[in-house]
């Protein structure tokens, strides 16, 4: 059992870090009503933040922090303002949309990052490793791990306790009653997908050490994020939130117990059948549960 | 700056001492009669995934070009370089306008084990022969396939035995699960095995490549297998991650041996001090005390200041003093059909590896493997030569 002791830790630390990436993909869809392809690409830009501006020290790494929110943040803005021609045309069309911008943006990713997976700095006294209960566990993780709580939390809070929270609460019960109240739908759609991208793009500075920026970080997180929103029931943080710490769990313990090692790679997916054949709402279901 | 131009001086003058003694031993530098001009294809990942790679190919070749006159058994060589991508879909078609539109005598070069299945038949077709630097696959058909690299079971075969001595206790084996992976473990735990080693579970693990990212959950499990020592190959990303997440994890104290590709060319400074002490094995060492390595790490040096050579490149730059010896046994007009006999019946090649020759089984190198630690030599961290190991192919 000590074996797993390390892997569940990790689990609750991957876990984290979809959650605060999914939670934005999944208020997009639930206030904004967009299905935004292109969120992977809002967190890779947090990541190549990462790789690019924290040099090993404390302001190097704060600083990565904060351009990679504001460029993602900058991006989902810009998606919002792109999708204007698209409306009432379906989440098909916006799919296509965002994917195509998805794909044009990780080309010029590529093109101006290069086609290999780039590595983190993290500051010294967190790249080593810490002591949990006779195991050895990365110091960053376990940072990471404190951050991303914090994170969610927060997160909590502003959803559930908030004027904003209660707008978006409203607006994913009832969208149309919202904009009769007199509140701008674009602004609506603007602010959260902007902040859907803040969050995808703090996930991706934060989260760089654990999925690094590279040409195939985009479409990874996409999958990822997109599973445990679908898991946890579209619009629903909450269910993202228990989501998220359940796909990490089956990454890390799924893939190296002996008996569902040679299942890993469709754990997860079979996960998610399983959980839309039983409940085709996801987990949580978002209606009065939003938060 | 005086001390500077002197550095210089003494270097371009080795250098020219080293052509000289190029031109010396060169077959066939006797003709008088201008040779005519010879077309080679070169195929290389120059975009995409295997960029790295696929570039130290082509700087390896061109390395050899540029110290030898531009020309390979005396002919004039016009190099038509072709871009690979990331495997036989784009593969096909770069080599598809090498041999019909360039018409040229001979293909060097290729990355992937893919991309050489996929492209093997257009030139046997065209019986125009490979002279691989890279990937070499299972192959049915070797008449006019031949590679300076290695078989991938050919790696961890040569250091099974090292490792049988050295390691008192389990074994754990772990790799990628693409064909790669299964040849370059499978090649360690088959000699291993063989020799009455014990490996942990009895066989080699394998994640799934490229999804496993994070390799934490398999340390643990090797923690709590009482492993007494880890052999492992993975190249590229997953390799840095590897290497990274090794040196915090809690299988930390346990010493790590590996294939060279590691902690071979960039992931080596990607992975920095993490890689510290790791043991590897490889069919090449840029700190190698022979002639040949001294001449090839100089020039290198010279055209790449801030790169230290890596076994790709040094393959390549082989794939061209293959071509130079065959081309000038080829006779005076030759034809692809000529340079391919003439390859067969080479012997002994010198090379920055030592010398090696082409096994009559596998038309692949029959060669010495090292044994390296990355250590810090001076300037940066490198992979620095510890001793000699079996000598391995067929």
């Amino acid at each position: 059992m000590d074996a797993y002791l390390i892997p569940a830790v990790d689990g609750v630390g991957y876990g984290l870090l979809l959650f605060v990436v999914a939670a934005g993909l999944t208020l997009a869809f639930g206030v904004g009503d967009v299905l935004n392809l292109a969120h992977g690409t809002l967190f890779a830009f947090g990541a190549y933040a990462a790789a690019k501006v924290s040099d090993g020290t404390w302001l190097s790494l704060a600083l990565a922090v904060l351009v990679g929110t504001a460029a993602a943040a900058a991006g989902g803005a810009v998606l919002s303002a792109l999708l204007v021609p698209l409306a009432g045309r379906g989440h098909l069309a916006q799919a296509l949309l965002t994917f195509g911008v998805a794909l044009v943006v990780g080309d010029l990713l590529v093109g101006l990052f290069g086609p290999d997976e780039l590595p983190v700095k993290v500051p010294a006294l967190l790249d080593r490793p810490v002591d949990i209960a006779g195991h050895s566990y990365p110091g960053y993780r376990l940072a990471f791990i404190g951050v991303a709580a914090l994170i969610a939390v927060v997160l909590y809070v502003v959803v559930a306790r908030t004027r904003v929270g209660s707008l978006v609460r409203a607006t994913v019960d009832d969208r149309d009653m919202v904009a009769t109240l007199g509140v701008n739908p674009f602004m609506v759609r603007t602010g959260v997908l902007a902040a859907g991208g803040a969050l995808a793009g703090l996930a991706g500075a934060l989260g760089a050490p654990i999925i690094g920026p590279g040409p195939r970080t985009a479409d990874l997180v996409l999958m990822l994020s997109l599973v445990v929103v679908v898991l946890g029931g579209l619009g629903s943080i909450g269910g993202a939130f228990v989501a998220a710490i359940a796909v990490g769990e089956i990454q890390t313990i799924g893939v190296t117990s002996e008996v569902t090692q040679d299942f890993a790679p469709f754990l997860l997916f079979g996960a998610m059948a399983v959980v839309l054949s039983a409940r085709a709402r996801g987990l949580l279901t978002s209606r009065r549960s939003a938060a | 700056m005086q001390r500077r131009s002197l550095v210089s001086a003494a270097l371009a003058a080795g250098l020219l001492f080293a052509a000289a003694g190029c031109a010396d031993s060169d077959p066939k530098s006797t003709s008088g009669a201008a040779a005519s001009t010879l077309k080679i294809g070169f195929l290389g990942s120059l975009t995409g995934t295997y960029q790295a790679v696929g570039t130290d190919l082509k700087s390896g070749f061109e390395l050899y070009l540029a110290t030898h006159d531009n020309k390979l058994g005396g002919h004039p060589i016009d190099l038509k370089i072709a871009d690979e991508g990331d495997g036989a879909p784009t593969a096909v078609p770069a080599a598809t306008k090498l041999i019909k539109d360039d018409k040229v005598v001979a293909l060097t070069g290729i990355v992937g084990g893919g991309s050489v299945a996929a492209v093997a038949p257009l030139l046997a077709e065209a019986k125009i022969p490979l002279i691989g630097s890279n990937g070499r696959p299972e192959l049915k058909d070797l008449s006019g396939v031949w590679t300076t690299s290695f078989m991938s079971t050919d790696t961890g075969q040569s250091i099974a035995q090292y490792i049988k001595d050295k390691v008192n206790g389990p074994v754990y084996a772990i790799g990628p699960d693409y064909q790669g992976g299964y040849d370059q473990v499978g090649g360690f735990t088959t000699e291993f095995l063989k020799l009455g080693g014990t490996l942990v579970n009895g066989k080699a693990t394998f994640t799934p490549f490229p999804t496993t990212t994070n390799f934490l959950p398999f340390f643990s499990q090797i923690k709590a297998s009482n492993a007494k020592a880890v052999y492992t190959f993975y190249a590229g990303k997953a390799a840095i991650d590897f290497v990274k997440q090794y040196a915090q994890s809690d299988a930390k104290d346990i010493p790590l041996y590996s294939a060279g590709f590691l902690t071979e060319g960039s992931v080596l400074q990607a992975q920095g001090d993490a890689a510290k002490n790791i043991l590897n094995v490889c069919n090449y060492s840029p700190d190698l005390d022979n002639e040949e390595n001294r001449k090839f790490v100089a020039a290198w040096k010279q055209k790449h200041p801030d790169a230290t050579p890596t076994t790709y490149a040094m393959a390549s730059y082989d794939a061209a003093a293959v071509l130079d010896r065959a081309i000038a046994a080829a006779g005076e007009n030759p034809t692809p059909e000529s340079i391919n006999a003439a390859v067969g019946k080479l012997g002994q090649i010198p090379s920055p590896r030592g010398n090696w020759q082409f096994g009559p089984k596998t038309h692949s190198p029959i060669q010495k493997w090292y044994l390296r630690q990355v250590r810090n030599d001076g300037r940066a961290l490198a992979n620095v030569m510890v001793q000699d190991l079996a000598t391995v192919g067929a």
